[in-house]
């Protein structure tokens, strides 16, 4: 790894002030389990690492009366998976985040990190192959080993995006603020990631370099939520989801009121299953209703070869988890 | 001993009865024994042997029972000491470079990274390169800081040369030759082609498939690597995890340019082998080059992406099998048609068919040459990827006949060793109860459980070369000294377990000492022949201890040798039991420099405590979801023969690793190399998937204890080779998913499953 200076700024405005004027490479470090091994990969040589980690107020979650909860960038995500509040009112993202990585990861990454980490695409990962994430005119997989590649939304990229926590807060509608030393944002964090195809093909959101993601806000679900993350990953631990489902369902007896369904690791955002939505909603309540759910959250799906595969697993996924909730 | 190839291993091996049918010859002693407080004349009989023997089972208080390995404090503590964890005074990190791809014409300047502060060395190794990994450059620093620094300053510019890393880029007309004579081996051909052709045809059964595995690492936990401690002079000592230390020596010398009495090897804990660390190896010769240019110790671990490409590999293969069956289940015949992908090397395989008896057969066996490195031995070399297209034939023809695939093994099976073995596992596992024992279990789009089966074999037996001191001192202590290394595998607590029990203690009364070539030689560790090979050694010389002893202790017990008795801490005569003298005090009656006793692997001492020839067998049963195509093993069933277990807990350690790394095998891994970049894609452990906590099932490990055997054999290797084919044919078993080709990736259950649009 190459060498780099450490800063370590004992409040949020230091921290975006030293972002404010990059005279050198900067990289915001949080809990490291991805910047890390980017770095000892040679992916990034920051000279200057800005340290979030004795920033205080960013390590909290908080609930609202109302059942609006606010969690802390720098939260990580074992404590996301243990907080009683997080389990009991907002089940998905506790599941999700207890399927992240191992437990020494989960004690050490943070949410803020965990929304902001990069693709584990195999190209990308490797210095010799000049993709098109690192500045290259290729994206190798499209032709080459692709079984854990995108088959919804890619191109000209077909990185996934390897977050569990992305789908999971995707499907409970939240929010996460964006701060930069002159102000900050609220953005929608549907929004906040992007397609390769909308933006920087280098970035995979709209987090601008001189900003910190501080805060991820859920808003109160509406009473009678059921909910469930199911995740498909080969190994049962330390490993990325191959697709995965975060689902969010309100019934109303047999039948389903409405319902959010954002797939894990098969595009290269979080992915709003819009049409598996519709065939929720208003439907009722049982397997043939799964079925055309399952249909629709692969509509427009397209593989390359090696992650046809992905297409039949999402939708047993889906009615897996819409299983789960019976 | 070869680096590539496996010692052969008899295919069906009839269990030696040897070592237990030597006759039994006693003699009688004439002695006095107090009856009453009346001395009386009386005769007592002894065992006259004109040698060591293991003795009666039921007599054994140490051997053949649960031992707790003596080093695992230190391991699970952190204090034993690794290769990686040698830290010498003046020392420097050395790191090497590897070439990306395939093959390359390399330049590298190294001005820059020797002008670099705390560079010591910058030196280029190669510039036109062979396979993928090839190391190109070393550089030195004073920390791995300063070395990773200098390894990031070389200027390398690499022109890619014509490569081949797959079976179709060799095989493909206008391959660039990755060896001289081109990309493919001399075939073995063996039997006759037309005779198992027409034994085929005219079967009621028949099949014609291919089955394939990939190639896959030893992933040992500790890489590969060495410490030189040189500093110039006349002398040299070589840190090195390698499964043979004696052979170290030799090869160190020569590239120091001493001589062999002045170099020492030490393995005092090491990582795992699994048949790849044999040899001081590429990282070794350039350790010691450094070492010689700067006169300074040398620190060369592989880093992990390093050890991924360059350290050696289980070969693949894929092989068309042609099979027919009887309806009575016996196979008529079979042709296989094989090809081996061990890179550089020629791969391994063993000659099909695998165990079985299959009629008439033919078997064509080639090695497929690649530009990556060489396929090393690796646990139980060829046997596993033998048995994988073995055992599916099997099954795939019982399906078709609706025969029980229990019954199809045993019919096939001449040796009734593997038909009780095969009995046992299929009843541990629930067998007799399954409902799909002659035809697989539905693709209903739920979850559904099936069974499997595979067996093994292996040879074991050993070999001269090993030597040992057992040193019993005037306090009481016990020393045993060979110069043995202990791979994780339990030598160590072996050694000391003979020699507590041959003197009556425990195994804390005795200190191994071990891995240290000024220890007495030892032959190196493979093909399981190091329990043949060191326990003969250490029991020649604990008897000859005790033999030694109980003649200085005759005269103070006032009896004959021959009735001299150590049991339970107590030395006493076998005339007057109530008698007893503490062990430490009749130690305390040894002149000052103790006893020392020395002994050895003696061809006919040896033929009677060690043997050759073991069976195993195993059973898996499986989860498959046949919706998403997940596949959870839920439990594997295992059982072994090995004669005389010296320790069963080392036994079934190694019955259980096994099938952990079958399960891996079978599940997750897989080298992958993108053929047209010509880069290595998951060399390094999140993307190279090892089976973890997570994926190990309940398991049961027998040791087969009607083999009676009073011999011991190794048997890491039997081990490994059935599990991953019993999985396999657990997952066909279950929902009628048929994968030919490892690892059972999600991708090819929903294909075999017919979801794949």
């Amino acid at each position: 790894m190459k060498s780099f200076t450490l800063f370590n700024p004992k409040s949020l405005g230091d921290a975006v002030g030293a972002l404010a004027a990059p005279t050198s490479s900067v990289k915001v470090l949080a809990g490291g389990q991805d910047l890390l091994t980017e770095m000892k990969e040679h992916l990034v040589e920051p000279d200057k690492l800005v340290n979030l980690k004795g920033v205080p107020g960013l390590d909290r979650i908080e609930f609202t009366a109302a059942g609006a909860c606010t969690i802390g960038a720098l939260v990580t995500v074992g404590a996301l998976e243990e907080h009683a509040g997080v389990r009991e009112r907002l089940r998905v993202l506790a599941e999700a985040a207890g399927s992240v990585g191992s437990p020494q990861i989960r004690s050490v990454g943070t949410v803020g990190g965990n929304l902001c980490q990069r693709p584990r695409c195999w190209y990308y990962r490797s210095e010799h192959a000049k993709c098109l994430k690192k500045g290259g005119d290729e994206c190798f997989s499209f032709s080459g080993q692709n079984k854990y590649n995108a088959i919804l939304g890619g191109g000209p990229s077909y990185i996934v995006h390897p977050s569990d926590l992305a789908p999971a807060l995707v499907a409970l509608g939240a929010t996460v603020t964006l701060k930069c030393s002159t102000g900050e944002r609220q953005v929608a964090l549907e929004r906040f990631f992007t397609l390769p195809g909308e933006g920087d093909i280098r970035r995979e959101t709209v987090l601008r370099d001189d900003e910190v993601l501080t805060h991820v806000h859920v808003p109160a679900p509406a009473a009678g939520m059921q909910s469930t993350y199911v995740k498909f990953r080969e190994r049962g631990s330390y490993d990325f989801a191959l697709a995965s489902v975060a689902l969010a369902l309100w019934r109303d007896g047999a039948r389903v009121k409405e319902a959010r369904v954002v797939l894990g690791g098969v595009a290269p955002i979080p992915w709003r299953a819009k049409a598996a939505e519709a065939a929720l909603a208003g439907a009722a309540f049982e397997a043939a209703t799964f079925a055309r759910a399952a249909d629709g959250a692969v509509q427009g799906a397209e593989g390359f070869g090696q992650n046809d595969y992905k297409i039949p697993l999402t939708k047993g996924l889906v009615q897996r988890a819409l299983q789960s909730c019976g | 001993m070869s680096t590539n190839e496996p010692t052969g291993a008899p295919l069906a091996p009839n269990q030696d009865p040897k070592a237990q049918e030597k006759p039994r010859k006693t003699r009688k002693i004439k002695t006095t024994k107090d009856v009453n407080g009346v001395p009386q004349e009386i005769e007592i009989e002894v065992e006259d042997v004109d040698g060591p023997r293991w003795g009666e089972r039921k007599d054994l208080k140490v051997l053949n029972t649960e031992l707790r390995r003596v080093d695992g404090p230190v391991k699970v503590t952190g204090r034993a000491r690794y290769t990686h964890d040698v830290r010498l005074p003046g020392m420097v990190y050395a790191r090497l470079l590897c070439c990306p791809y395939p093959s390359a014409e390399v330049t590298i300047d190294v001005q820059d990274a020797l002008k670099l502060p705390g560079v010591e060395a910058a030196i280029v190794l190669e510039t036109k390169t062979r396979f993928l990994g090839q190391p190109i450059a070393v550089v030195a620093g004073r920390t791995s800081d300063h070395a990773d620094d200098a390894l990031r300053a070389l200027k390398v510019t690499y022109k890619p040369l014509p490569w081949a890393v797959d079976r179709a880029q060799a095989l493909a007309e206008g391959a660039p030759n990755v060896r001289k004579n081109g990309n493919k081996g001399k075939p073995g051909q063996n039997g006759d082609r037309a005779e198992a052709e027409a034994a085929i045809a005219a079967a009621p059964a028949k099949l014609e498939a291919t089955y394939s595995v990939p190639v896959q690492h030893h992933a040992s936990l500790e890489t590969h690597g060495v410490v030189i401690d040189y500093r110039g002079g006349e002398e040299a000592t070589v840190y090195i995890s390698t499964q043979w230390t004696f052979a170290a020596v030799g090869q160190v010398a020569e590239l120091l340019g001493l001589k062999a009495n002045q170099v020492t090897a030490i393995v005092e804990h090491m990582g795992g082998g699994f048949g790849s660390k044999f040899d001081l190896g590429s990282e070794g010769a350039v350790a010691c080059r450094v070492a010689k240019e700067l006169k300074k110790p040398v620190h060369l671990m592989l880093r992990r992406p390093d050890e991924f490409v360059m350290a050696g590999n289980r070969s693949g293969n894929r092989v068309t099998y042609k099979a027919g069956m009887n309806a009575d289940g016996t196979l008529a015949g079979l042709v296989a048609n094989a090809e081996k992908f061990g890179g550089l090397g020629d791969g391994s395989m063993a000659r099909p068919p695998y165990v079985y008896s299959a009629g008439k057969t033919y078997s064509e066996v080639v090695a497929v040459y690649t530009n990556t490195d060489s396929n090393r031995a690796m646990r139980a070399p060829g046997h596993p990827q033998a048995s994988f297209g073995m055992e599916a034939v099997l099954d795939e023809l019982a399906y078709q006949l609706g025969l029980d695939l229990l019954e199809v093994r045993k019919a096939n099976l001449k040796d009734k060793v593997w038909h009780r073995q095969l009995e046992r596992v299929a009843k541990e596992i629930g067998w007799f109860e399954h409902p799909h024992r002659t035809k697989p279990g539905p693709n209903s789009g739920g979850k559904e459980l099936g069974i499997g089966f595979g067996i093994s074999t292996w040879g074991g037996g050993g070999s001269g070369g090993t030597e040992c001191d057992v040193q019993l001192a005037k306090d009481g202590s016990v020393t045993v000294s060979v110069g043995t290394q202990d791979l994780g595998t339990g030598s160590r607590t072996l050694v000391t377990a003979i020699v507590a029990e041959e003197f009556g203690l425990q195994l804390g009364d005795v200190v191994a000492r071990i891995g240290n070539s000024r220890l007495p030689s030892a032959t190196g560790s493979g093909g399981s022949t190091t329990t043949g090979s060191l326990s003969p050694a250490v029991k020649d010389a604990a008897w000859n201890a005790r033999n030694a002893f109980a003649e200085h202790l005759a005269p103070i017990l006032k009896t004959e040798a021959a009735l001299v008795r150590f049991a339970g801490g107590k030395v006493f005569s076998q005339a007057n039991p109530n008698a007893a003298m503490t062990w430490k005090q009749a130690c305390a009656t040894l002149r000052d420099a103790g006893l020392n006793a020395h002994g050895k692997w003696d061809k006919d001492r040896a033929a009677a405590l060690m043997g050759n020839g073991v069976h195993g067998a195993q059973a898996a049963k499986v989860e498959v979801d046949t919706l998403t195509g997940r596949v959870r093993v839920l439990e594997m069933v295992g059982i072994q023969d090995c004669g005389l277990p010296i320790n069963r807990t080392a036994v079934r350690s190694q019955l259980n690793g096994g099938m952990v790394q079958s399960l891996s095998y079978a599940l997750f891994e897989e080298r992958v190399i993108d053929p047209v970049l010509g880069l290595a894609l998951n060399a390094n452990f999140e993307d190279y998937k090892l089976a973890g906590p997570s994926e190990i099932p309940k398991m049961t490990s027998i040791i087969d204890d009607d083999d009676q055997r009073s011999a011991t054999i190794g048997m890491a290797e039997p081990a490994i080779v059935p599990g991953h084919s019993a999985i396999a044919n657990a997952v066909h078993n279950a929902c009628g998913a048929r994968v030919r080709d490892l690892p059972l990736t999600p991708d090819k259950v929903l294909a075999a499953l017919g979801r794949i649009a």
